[in-house]
């Protein structure tokens, strides 16, 4: 094991924006959750007799009336969907099996907050200039944080709402 | 030599958080096989130590143990072993039996029908019979939370590893384990921070976790900011500060959060036994660095 601690003035940080991690497009979702497997692009509107009754039986608000789902072939069923977390929009994909349990849940694209940025102008100013030949070392890499653990509670509801949504929705045909 | 195949990495919702995998060096193909064994390899350790599930090893041994020898897995008895070891050398500062204080701020809920924990009950009170048999010598509520999301980092990497890629990072909301060529940069980040320098961590081969929130008057268990307590009650409620540990293993760098979290700076010989080293931050005193980094 090897570690260095290094302080650096966090202005620096600003001059490249925190980027979206996209993990997954759908394409290669489906690919990863059902390997070798076809899908039928099956959209369904979801109507307000039905959001009602999804919002009854999962206790989670439903945000959209489509509900983007494919049919696998050999059965189960995937759906990409997203919630929207504190500081944050998080598109995710359920896979369900056959009889409609969950079989696997992938997150497609997280945008990580960095909570207490600096946003001194007065400070960046310094640092004008200096982009290019200081910062790009200096903001190469950070793909991770540590700090106060997140909640995945959002993806949870998200979750709940989406089986609801299947047996009201997708179930009973 | 660092990879020439791009890196693949997915992510999931598991222990409560968000968990990222990278892979460097593989096929995709085999990036995403070795990615799913991974995720494979955490969900089992959350099963076995939720605390908040029916049938896990957790809930069973806070219901039964106290009356009849409970058996349990492998993993589960390796991170019972370790969170053991950790109390006897940091006195007890590190305790997985608070879990009733958890319960009354209402940061676990309350386990139904198990017995109620008895008030004088601590670490000293899980006794191992045997192989994979615990008892406990009065009723006790244990959660692993301080500790079991390191192990499942552990764990994953160990099921990454197998696939010999070039590079893997495993991430589990700020708990993270990084293997293979090359260092990577961690940035650390306090709730609510506010200063005008950032502090990164550049690790190789190692571990590091962050804690951050408010001492209150009892041991450790939970993540969330305010679950963190000093047992000895001599730190006061009150103070904030941020805690992160590097260590070689991630579960080590998890449980020790926890002490330095209670301890600061006093904590740099338990750090020291471990080969582990810290950064704690306050806002009085900015950032301070405890233990010797290699």
């Amino acid at each position: 094991m090897k570690v260095q601690f290094l302080l650096l003035p966090a202005a620096l940080m600003l001059t490249e924006p925190s980027q979206a991690a996209v993990y997954l497009s759908v394409a290669q979702a489906q690919q990863v959750m059902f390997p070798g497997r076809t899908f039928t692009q099956d959209f369904r509107v979801i109507s307000d007799a039905q959001a009602a009754s999804i919002e009854r039986k999962s206790g989670v608000s439903v945000p959209g009336r489509q509900l983007k789902t494919w049919r696998v072939a050999g059965g189960g069923w995937f759906i990409a969907d997203e919630v929207t977390g504190d500081h944050e929009f998080i598109p995710f994909a359920l896979a369900l099996d056959e009889h409609g349990a969950v079989k696997s849940v992938e997150i497609l694209e997280y945008r990580e907050y960095v909570g207490g940025e600096v946003r001194n102008p007065k400070w960046l100013a310094q640092f004008k200039g200096k982009k290019d030949g200081v910062s790009l070392e200096l903001t190469k890499d950070i793909q991770n944080i540590s700090g106060a653990t997140l909640s995945s509670q959002h993806i949870t509801e998200g979750i709940h709402r989406l089986l609801a949504s299947y047996a009201v929705v997708l179930a009973p045909r | 030599m660092r990879s020439f195949l791009r890196p693949v990495e997915r992510c999931r919702p598991l222990l409560g958080t968000f968990v990222r995998i990278r892979v460097e060096g593989l096929l995709p193909d085999r990036a995403n096989e070795a990615i799913d064994a991974a995720f494979d390899a955490i969900a089992v350790i959350h099963r076995l130590m939720s605390f908040r599930e029916a049938g896990s090893d957790v809930f069973r041994l806070n219901h039964k143990a106290c009356r009849e020898p409970v058996t349990i897995d492998a993993h589960t008895q390796g991170v019972l072993r370790r969170a053991i070891a950790l109390s006897e050398i940091s006195d007890g500062i590190f305790d997985i039996t608070v879990a009733p204080e958890l319960v009354a701020r209402r940061m676990l809920p309350a386990p139904e029908h198990a017995p109620v924990p008895d008030a004088d009950g601590s670490w000293r009170d899980i006794v191992f019979l045997k192989d994979h048999t615990i008892a406990f010598q009065r009723p006790l509520w244990i959660d692993l939370g301080g500790i079991a999301k390191g192990y499942a980092v552990d764990c994953a990497i160990s099921a990454l590893q197998t696939f010999s890629p070039a590079r893997v990072c495993v991430n589990a909301g700020g708990d993270l384990r990084v293997a293979g060529i090359g260092s990577e940069r961690i940035q650390l980040v306090p709730d609510d921070y506010n200063e005008d320098v950032a502090m990164f961590a550049e690790v190789e081969n190692g571990s590091i976790a962050s804690s951050c929130g408010r001492m209150a008057k009892r041991s450790c268990g939970a993540e969330e900011a305010g679950a963190h307590v000093d047992p000895r009650g001599d730190s006061g409620d009150g103070i904030w500060r941020f805690a992160s540990v590097v260590a070689q293993d991630c579960v080590d760098a998890d449980a020790l959060t926890k002490v330095v979290m209670a301890t600061g700076e006093k904590s740099a010989s338990i750090l020291a036994a471990y080969g582990a080293c810290a950064q704690i931050y306050d806002r009085r005193f900015g950032w301070n660095n405890i233990g010797k980094s290699s």
